[in-house]
């Protein structure tokens, strides 16, 4: 089994989209999960710088200005890491008491919120950290402004994102490479099924699928399958068991009507005599239908050929036009043979010359005398490297009209305007695809413009 | 000709013995595998009918036991199967002939008739030369000659008069000549081979004053002096 096969089988497909789209929404859930804990962060800051700013207007309002820059020269003191960043001005904007520079460059937010950068002097390392920051004035031109740092969200959030991205592609992967297996498993499961099927297809309905190999769902399936074969063969064998009988039950009380009419005729009168050879003769045909839909019956319902001996075309043909040549020149047609090579094929020699000599038969039957047959015999590879052979009988007749050609292979089915001109009972052409089907072979006809054209293709 | 006829339809059995006696044969029936093969011990037969499908001993069992007894009596199977496998099976199992149901009694007949001729005889198979009233045929120089004038025959012509004349003077059915000239069993849904036999009949008859072969009427044909009939 090619790697191919399982990428473009439909449970390997099926898997690897769902295992996208369930990563997708499963990052998708999760980001928003995580954006709504930033959003109620940033909230959590905000409020507790708005709180900073409250304390800083009841010190400012008990002990003014130098109990603003007492309090925050307290703050500073205390070294917590989360901790508020000060600037106090004056009414020219100098820097009166705090750690922030004078003027950093703020960007603007919404209601009043600022943003700037600032590089920290951490344990010997300048870094860049964002800062979110709230003005007040305090009254007499004084302002002071409380920021914080929010790079531990920023950090957190980056974190997070970097796993659940990290995830979402292993989880993929794993998903892909395990999608890969179960649709091998699967396939090789449906293949050794599809080759089980086959060997049935070319057995015959009396094998059977093996069970025991198998589990779940295919093991049902094998099961019904065996089921369904099993009513299949009993269908089968009730043909088979029908004709039987009817061959049985029919044939043998028409055949003994018949002899006793040819003891009758042996005892009868000269005039009576002619009367009774016509009747024997008419039982004589009747049986010969009875018997070939009977033939035909079981070669369509029985298993189809098994082994078979070799059997020799170009030899075959060659018998067989040679058994109708007298009869084609006594009608002056001409009658021919091209096949340069012999050529083996596996099948039932008596069934093979029947089939062939009634495809003659209709040539030499419907070809006007002058006219010419041809018997061509050359072989052709198929698509999957196998050969075939190929018998093509053409015929300078009248041919068959194309709405009539699939028509004709039914039984006693006979082209209207050959209907009492030429005798037959309908079941030459009927036969001969049976035998072509039971050789696992087929039957077309084309036209030959003239006449009729009849290509049979043997394995 | 001492003939064994072992068949379970009774009505059918009693045409072929009423057919066989008519025609000079002495004719033995059972009904059954069972008291066909105790028959067949106690006497000695030339020619064996016998029944495909019977209750208890079938056909082919009966004919299988025979054969293991070294009973060597030519054996013609009746049978309503005749389907693509079974006259193999039933040719495979010891039997010297396989006639379908339904089958003209004339056939049968002839069938009999070859196949007995066959046993008695044996020996004259190595003969280089067959003689027909004023047909001789040379086997070894393929070779034929009426009344001291060459004929010239297509090869399927010599082996289809080859046929007759080591048939000469028994009714040839149609159904013989194709199993036999031709080697295929099949059904010709046409007269193909009164064509053959008539082009025969042009090549050793015309221009002779008695003609050798004949068509029976309904049976086949016959090659040999004209009867009177």
């Amino acid at each position: 089994m090619k790697t191919r096969d399982v990428v473009r089988s439909l449970t390997f497909r099926g898997i690897v989209t769902y295992v996208t789209a369930l990563s997708a929404i499963v990052f998708l859930l999760l980001g928003a999960v995580y954006l709504y804990f930033s959003y109620t962060s940033f909230r959590t800051l905000g409020e507790s710088v708005m709180s900073e700013l409250e304390t800083l207007e009841v010190v400012y309002s008990g002990q003014s200005l130098a109990g603003v820059t007492q309090y925050i020269d307290d703050q500073l003191a205390s070294s917590s890491i989360h901790r508020f960043y000060y600037l106090v001005t004056d009414a020219e904007g100098i820097k009166i008491a705090g750690d922030l520079p004078a003027r950093p460059s703020y960007r603007e937010f919404d209601d009043g919120w600022l943003g700037f950068e600032l590089a920290l002097q951490n344990w010997g390392q300048s870094i860049d950290v964002e800062f979110l920051a709230y003005p007040m004035l305090l009254g007499d031109g004084y302002e002071v402004m409380v920021a914080r740092d929010y790079a531990d969200i920023v950090d957190r959030a980056e974190l997070v994102f970097t796993t659940l991205f990290r995830f979402l592609i292993a989880t993929w992967i794993l998903g892909v490479i395990g999608g890969f297996f179960s649709a091998a498993r699967t396939l090789d499961r449906v293949e050794r099924l599809n080759l089980e099927v086959s060997r049935i297809i070319r057995g015959g309905a009396n094998e059977r699928l093996q069970v025991k190999e198998e589990k779940g769902y295919i093991r049902v399936l094998a099961m019904f399958m065996n089921q369904m074969l099993e009513q299949m063969e009993a269908l089968m064998q009730g043909v088979r068991r029908v004709s039987d009988n009817i061959a049985h039950d029919l044939r043998t009380p028409l055949t003994r009507m018949r002899n006793d009419l040819s003891q009758l005729r042996d005892r009868s009168r000269q005039e009576e005599g002619g009367q009774l050879e016509r009747i024997i003769e008419e039982c004589d045909e009747l049986l010969s239908s009875f018997n070939a839909v009977l033939r035909i019956s079981t070669l369509e319902s029985g298993s189809r050929l098994a082994g078979g001996s070799d059997v020799e075309l170009r030899a075959l043909l060659r018998d067989v036009v040679e058994l109708y040549e007298p009869l084609a020149e006594q009608r002056s047609i001409d009658l021919a043979l091209e096949a340069p090579e012999p050529q083996v094929c596996k099948g039932d020699t008596d069934l093979l010359f029947q089939m062939f000599a009634n495809l003659l038969d209709n040539a030499v039957k419907y070809t006007q005398s002058l006219g010419h047959i041809r018997v061509q015999m050359s072989t052709k590879l198929t698509a999957d490297g196998s050969r075939r052979h190929c018998v093509v009988i053409s015929d300078s007749g009248p041919g068959i009209a194309f709405l009539e050609r699939d028509h004709v292979f039914r039984r006693f089915y006979r082209v209207e305007s050959s209907r009492g001109e030429h005798p037959g009972h309908g079941l030459g052409l009927s036969l001969v695809q049976a035998i072509a089907q039971y050789h696992y072979g087929s039957v077309e006809l084309a036209n030959n413009n003239p006449g009729l054209r009849v290509k049979v293709e043997l394995p | 000709m001492n003939v064994l006829l072992v068949e379970d339809d009774q009505q059918v059995g009693d045409f072929i013995a009423t057919e066989l006696t008519a025609v000079g044969h002495h004719c033995v029936r059972e009904i059954d595998g069972a008291a066909g093969l105790r028959a067949a011990q106690n006497a000695t037969f030339d020619v064996m009918v016998i029944d495909r499908m019977m209750p208890q001993m079938d056909g082919l069992a009966l004919i299988n036991a025979l054969r293991d007894a070294g009973d060597n009596t030519p054996v013609i199977i009746l049978s309503a199967l005749g389907e693509v496998d079974d006259r193999v099976q039933g040719l495979h199992c010891g039997a010297d002939d396989y006639l379908v149901k339904p089958f003209a009694m004339p056939e049968l007949l002839a069938r009999l008739d070859v196949l007995h001729r066959r046993v008695s005889a044996a020996v004259g198979e190595s003969e280089t030369t067959l003689v027909v009233v004023d047909l001789s045929m040379d086997l070894l120089r393929q070779h034929v000659q009426r009344q001291a004038i060459n004929i010239t025959l297509q090869p399927r012509e010599y082996k289809l008069l080859e046929y007759l004349m080591r048939h000469a003077g028994q009714v040839v059915t149609r159904a013989m000549l194709l199993e036999h000239v031709w080697g295929y069993h099949f059904d010709p849904q046409t007269n193909v081979i009164d064509v053959h036999v008539s082009r025969l009949r042009q090549k050793i008859d015309k221009g002779f004053d008695h003609a050798l072969l004949s068509t029976v009427r309904g049976k086949g044909y016959r090659l040999g002096p004209q009867l009177d009939d």
